[in-house]
């Protein structure tokens, strides 16, 4: 029983910590700009798709594959920003929103243009299985974990060691005072376009190894993107990291110990439970 | 000739209607006349591991049939022509599909069907349309037992073949087992509840039926699960590409008992998610479909043509849809009409297994389709060994009582 139940949260660990990739590029965005970035979710699985063709072509294992492709997500996070959000930046909300779900059908139809509608397996060449005590982790898993973990510690240093991460979190605090203290806003929201979606293309390229790319797995991608944002509070960097790996260990222990059947509902069933006990989220502060 | 006619968006329906009219079999004048045949299949989503070989297999009988000189009908020849349209394995889409290629495109005969949810929809309402339907892999057992005169089925209904494995996992020495599969579908609850029974017979039991969504791929949980209920055996049914997910991750998991399968699919389409080490040792017990071993010459030429017109190896399911079109032909160089279903369909009826057929059909009272329009194969025991699929054994399976207790269920 203890076995299986360490298991069930090694198994969670690893989905939540990819929740996290994704999560981390949607409350950044969200704390800057204040915008739903619903095609998150098409932008990841781009990277997947990027990430298949760069290994494809060149003959790369996955890893070098996806450090050339999460680039290649960087630039298209800065063209969605510059050619979609700037031009409604000062419009009601409701048009960022409108604009946030037409750019996510439009990346789904792109991928499904470019790539077809067949599911994409990324090989990796991970295969070995390490067993401590009864707990089976696959290498892939393991490295899988691992670069998660370095991509965030990566993205957190940025944000608070460096000057344009400061610049971020002012723009984050407090919009007005910022422009006035002379920090380039337009600068600010390009770059967290790019980190975010870089962040974004690493978590499909790891996906795409772990299951595979294909249409409609967006969708899972952002709902559980938002889930993870609600439970850890919307804009929180922290809240993000422990939404993350709370909604992948809840998923695993649900399907596990209650029933298969169940598994994809928790994480509309942690949303509705937080919005109604703690709308401001997990790490987030009560206004 | 294997045509594709997607939207007509430029061409009301007015005139789109006019312009099949014009085309159609029985308007134009000429020697030469042309047959156009419906297929609908899952050309792309996850029924497409099934619809595409389909849609191959039944361009391949189109080229042959063509190339011998086409169909004679009443001193008049027929070349096909095949008009496809892609379900995408939804049930919604499938009936739009169906209706477009009735009402727009004037198609008398249906063909290809792969898959259980579309296939069950259209079979709701094909018997009120004055067109014949040929069904292929879908197994779902209601689509023969609607009451439906103008549909006949090629591949057997998934429980008949479920019973058949049960017998066979039960003698295997499994006392205990775990299931897990897409078991929110019919078809698949079908083959279980038929497995379940004779497996109880034989002295098994069922320790725990884990669920995963169309869709899902991560089934760690579940395995993980049945990892610690530590069975005798394991039991997997779903499509391919999920079945070879849960293959990958129960070896990942390090489950080491016999694991067993419903799924078909060939080599390359395991491969593409899981290693020949993961595969060890598997075993699919489904329809003794293409298998040379088992089939001999019909499934080598079948098989050589496929490998050259498409420079790849056919999937177990492919001869179902090859067969449908050698049926079709046959019926209707015997009822003599390309226009009258109902003499075409009691022509279906009195057909023997047709001789072009690659598959062995076991036929009832002499018959290819019993009076359900369902026709039989034989059941199989297959084993993944090193890189491929091998025939093991035949798992004993009796088409004539299954008939009539089909024939009990009907409407």
């Amino acid at each position: 029983m203890i076995v299986e139940l360490i298991q069930q949260i090694f198994n969670g660990l690893v989905m939540g910590s990819v929740y996290v990739l994704v999560a981390l590029g949607l409350t950044v965005i969200f704390g800057i700009l204040g915008v739903a970035h619903f095609a998150h979710g098409s932008v990841a699985m781009f990277g997947g798709y990027v990430t298949y063709f760069l290994a494809q072509k060149f003959g790369l294992t996955l890893f070098p594959a996806m450090f050339l492709a999460m680039p290649v997500g960087a630039l298209l996070g800065v063209l969605i920003e510059r050619l979609a959000y700037r031009p409604v930046r000062d419009a009601p909300h409701i048009n960022a929103f409108i604009i946030a779900l037409g750019l996510s059908l439009l990346i789904d139809k792109v991928n499904l243009l470019a790539f077809g509608a067949d599911q994409v397996v990324i090989p990796s060449p991970y295969r070995r299985v390490i067993e401590v005590g009864g707990v089976a982790m696959t290498e892939l898993r393991l490295y899988i974990l691992t670069t998660a973990i370095a991509l965030v510690v990566a993205m957190g240093l940025v944000i608070q060691k460096t000057k344009i991460g400061k610049a971020v979190r002012a723009v984050a605090q407090n919009r007005p005072a910022a422009i006035l203290m002379g920090v380039n806003v337009e600068q600010v929201s390009l770059v967290v376009f790019g980190l975010s979606s870089a962040l974004g293309i690493a978590a499909g390229a790891l996906i795409g190894a772990l299951f595979a790319v294909a249409p409609g797995v967006a969708d899972g991608l952002t709902i559980k993107g938002f889930a993870v944002l609600i439970l850890g509070g919307l804009g929180s960097f922290p809240g993000a990291i422990i939404g993350g790996l709370v909604l992948g260990v809840s998923e695993s222990l649900a399907a596990g110990l209650i029933s298969s059947a169940y598994k994809d509902v928790i994480a509309f069933l942690i949303m509705i439970v937080v919005l109604l006990f703690r709308p401001e989220g997990l790490m987030g502060k009560r206004s | 000739m294997v045509k594709i006619i997607r939207e007509k968006r430029s061409l009301g329906w007015v005139g789109a209607l006019a312009l099949a009219g014009a085309l159609s079999a029985t308007a134009s004048v000429g020697a030469e006349k042309v047959l156009k045949i419906g297929q609908n299949d899952a050309l792309s989503g996850p029924g497409a591991v099934y619809g595409l070989p389909q849609q191959k297999a039944v361009a391949i009988a189109v080229d042959q049939i063509n190339a011998a000189g086409g169909i004679k009908v009443g001193g008049d020849n027929y070349k096909l022509e095949v008009i496809l349209s892609d379900d995408k394995a939804n049930p919604t889409e499938a009936t739009n599909s169906v209706r477009r290629l009735i009402d727009r495109d004037n198609v008398k005969f249906l063909a290809g069907f792969c898959c259980s949810g579309p296939t069950s929809a259209v079979a709701t309402f094909i018997g009120r349309e004055d067109v014949i339907m040929l069904v292929g892999t879908a197994a779902e057992r209601s689509i023969t037992t609607l009451g439906n005169a103008n549909l006949f089925r090629t591949r057997p209904p998934a429980d008949y073949t479920g019973a058949a494995a049960g017998v066979f996992v039960a003698q295997k020495g499994a006392k205990s087992l775990a299931v897990i599969g897409s078991l929110d579908a019919a078809i698949y609850q079908q083959y279980l509840a038929a497995f379940e029974t004779e497996f109880t017979k034989g002295g098994g039991k069922i320790l725990a039926k884990e669920t995963f969504a169309l869709g899902d791929r991560d089934m760690t949980s579940q395995l993980t699960k049945i990892k610690g209920l530590n069975p005798d055996a394991i039991f997997t049914l779903g499509y391919v590409e999920q079945v070879a997910f849960v293959y990958r991750q129960s070896a990942e998991l390090g489950l080491k008992m016999p694991r067993y399968g419903f799924s078909g699919g060939n080599e390359a389409q395991f491969m593409k998610v899981a290693t020949q080490e993961q595969m060890e040792g598997v075993w699919d017990l489904r329809p003794t479909e293409l298998t040379i071993e088992a089939l001999g010459p019909t499934a080598k030429a079948f098989v050589a043509a496929y490998e050259k017109k498409f420079n790849e190896y056919p999937t177990p399911n492919a001869p179902y849809a090859y067969d449908q079109i050698y049926v079709l032909k046959h019926a209707l160089e015997k009822a003599g009409t390309v226009t009258d279903t109902k003499k075409v369909a009691a022509a279906i009826r009195e057909l023997p297994p047709v001789p072009e057929a690659v598959l062995k059909y076991a036929p009832v009272g002499g018959r290819m389709f019993d009076e359900n329009g369902q026709a039989y194969i034989s059941n199989g025991a297959f084993q993944w060994k090193k890189d491929k699929w091998v025939y093991i054994a035949d798992l004993p399976s009796d088409s004539a009582s299954y008939s009539k207790f089909l024939r009990t269920l009907r409407k």
